[in-house]
């Protein structure tokens, strides 16, 4: 181990960005499609193998994101227990019903769902147990399948910044930058619906031929027949009827949201459990593990880095981009969050960012707080540029499109590239108008 | 003759009306064709993935799934379930305006299915809407002809009829 050896600190600096940057690069590209949990975690390993990083130091920098590993955790289990529950299932029916047999209407419903999924559950729930939810009602009702997928997977990240918990990446920035419950609503709430109002009018316009007509209702079953078991069901309504005010208390008073999801994810399972509804090792199967080490790694990775002051030096320069004004704040921070996002994925953005914006603290609170609120904007909204994953995977997609093989996603990115540009800036035009 | 008729879910009708032309020729071999699109089961495990979750349809997934994932959802079967009985029911309504006619159910990318089935099956003539009616405004125009039709025109081993809806008042087209 070379902590035994005395490394000159420029040394260090330079070994510590250097394996960041292979570990940036390595989850951008994913060499051999490996896994990016194993490509974060081989970074944070080689750190520490080689002393550039302490374990005491590394240790400390996970206790202080338990809130964000915790979120997580009872984010995913809340979904997971709800959807064993046929929440979900019992919506999408609802919305169907609701549409009064129109194909445009049930459309509209579909974005409307998937709000308010993303805003309770985050866009986890809806990306993943919305979208086939809606590809089966809509195979049932005979629609064409593609527009009401596009809407789910769109709109999970276009609604992903109505609460902070409706994504888990406005909680990592908000653990490190405080921004009250008020603030948060006064900055994002506005932009949100700005924004989904953007996606949902661009998306009739996209469809509009393909919404024009109707459907059958009787081919969909009843809502109770969606409801494999009532007790549990309605357990899982007053529970979560119980958890949203919660999570609203919570984040007015900066308590722990984690604490809030735990619970309610513990509630739902003492109820799935005592109806027989799930065991522990089927709960388990709903929840992605490898993201712990994924964020685990990107933690460490970020905090070395930090320690050479390189994101400070990057915090300064979008300060300095930004000139010192709140407009170039929400522009600067919004566009460079959504193109890290692109690049290198989300999370690492995020944790980059947390770390970048450090340097703005003693900047005025309208700068501080337009880089906070745009950093979250950008990160949530990015990644529907790119729906399918980082920029490099779109290259690959086109490099195989160009050899003549088939291949999926690249109606995502097509959609993306005209969407979203025009959501960022609309969303960060609002939000500067706010500050 | 054997003819191939392309259904989509909302042109049984159209192709029944079509077929009437046919009546006189015998013989007359007919084969309904229901392809199921495998591309939202491949959409949905992209996203999947970005999320980091097991693939729903690992047969169709781009990459192997990563390790200590979890195992797929009983969603799965659900999903095919639905195609299944979606797929049956088109193709059991498109009997009512052929009876006898045989029925062909594939899945993959329909405009490759029904050439390549086209082929394999030896059709003489190819029968496919120039897109799916779904309720909207009879077009005709540039757009008006839809890619999988367009794909069939360009890559069908044999004559193609392509059905259009009847429109007659954009006419005469100005130059």
């Amino acid at each position: 181990m070379l902590s035994f050896f005395h490394l000159p600190e420029f040394w260090n600096a330079l070994l510590s960005s250097l394996i960041a940057l292979l570990t940036l690069a390595g989850i951008m590209i994913r060499p051999f499609r490996w896994n990016e949990a194993r490509i974060a975690i081989s970074g944070a390993a080689l750190l520490l193998f080689l002393g550039l990083i302490s374990p005491r130091d590394a240790l400390f920098t996970l206790l202080r994101d338990w809130n964000t590993f915790f979120f997580f955790l009872g984010m995913m289990a809340l979904s997971a227990l709800a959807e064993t529950a046929c929440l979900f299932d019992w919506l999408g029916v609802q919305a169907a019903r609701l549409a009064g047999e129109s194909a445009a209407r049930l459309f509209l419903n579909v974005f409307l769902l998937g709000t308010f999924i993303s805003m309770l559950f985050s866009n986890d729930a809806t990306a993943l147990i919305l979208t086939p939810i809606v590809y089966v009602l809509v195979t049932k009702l005979r629609l064409p399948a593609l527009p009401y997928l596009f809407a789910c997977t769109f709109i999970a990240d276009s609604a992903s910044f109505l609460l902070p918990i409706s994504n888990p990446i406005n909680i990592i920035i908000l653990s490190h930058h405080s921004l009250n419950l008020p603030t948060f609503l006064r900055l994002l709430l506005l932009p949100s619906v700005v924004v989904i109002g953007i996606n949902v009018g661009v998306f009739f316009f996209l469809y509009r031929r393909q919404l024009g007509g109707s459907f059958d209702v009787e081919r969909l079953s009843s809502p109770q027949a969606a409801i494999k078991h009532k007790a549990y069901f309605r357990y899982t309504c007053c529970v979560l009827a119980l958890v949203a005010p919660a999570y609203m208390a919570a984040a007015a008073v900066q308590f722990p949201l984690s604490a809030v999801a735990m619970a309610g994810a513990m509630l739902l399972l003492a109820g799935a459990c005592y109806w027989r509804r799930t065991t522990l090792r089927e709960a388990g199967k709903g929840i992605a593990w490898s993201i712990f080490g994924f964020i685990a790694g990107m933690f460490i990775v970020v905090r070395a880095v930090e320690r050479t002051g390189l994101t400070t030096k990057f915090g300064n320069l979008l300060l300095h981009l930004s000139r010192g004004s709140s407009f170039g704040a929400v522009m600067v921070g919004t566009a460079g969050a959504a193109l890290g996002t692109n690049l290198i994925n989300n999370v690492p953005m995020a944790v980059l960012m947390n770390s970048a914006l450090v340097s703005i603290q003693n900047a005025s609170p309208g700068v501080r707080q337009g880089f906070i609120a745009a950093t979250m904007f950008g990160c949530d909204l990015g990644p529907n540029l790119t729906t399918v994953g980082s920029l490099a995977t779109v290259l690959w997609l086109l490099i195989l499109r160009h050899r003549n093989v088939d291949v999926s996603g690249l109606d995502y990115f097509k959609v993306g590239i005209v969407v979203t540009p025009l959501m960022l800036f609309a969303g960060a035009l609002t939000m500067w108008l706010l500050l | 003759m054997r003819v191939l008729c392309c259904l989509d879910g909302s042109n049984a009708e159209q192709i029944g009306t079509a077929l009437k032309m046919f009546a006189a020729v015998q013989p007359l071999t007919v084969g309904m064709l229901h392809v199921t699109d495998t591309r939202p089961r491949e959409d949905m495990d992209l996203i999947r993935e970005r999320f980091w979750r097991h693939p729903l349809h690992p047969h169709h997934a781009p990459a192997p799934p990563p390790e200590h994932l979890p195992r797929p959802s009983p969603r799965e079967g659900e999903i095919y379930e639905a195609e299944k009985a979606s797929a049956e029911e088109i193709l059991k309504e498109s009997r009512g305006f052929c009876a006898g006619a045989e029925t062909l159910e594939r899945e993959g990318r329909p405009e490759r299915e029904i050439v390549n089935l086209a082929a394999e099956w030896c059709a003489d003539l190819v029968i496919v809407c120039s897109r799916a009616a779904y309720g909207s405004r009879e077009e005709i125009g540039p757009k008006s002809v839809g890619h999988v039709a367009r794909f069939v025109v360009d890559h069908a081993p044999c004559p193609i009829l392509l059905l259009r809806p009847t429109v007659r008042d954009h006419f005469p087209i100005e130059s």
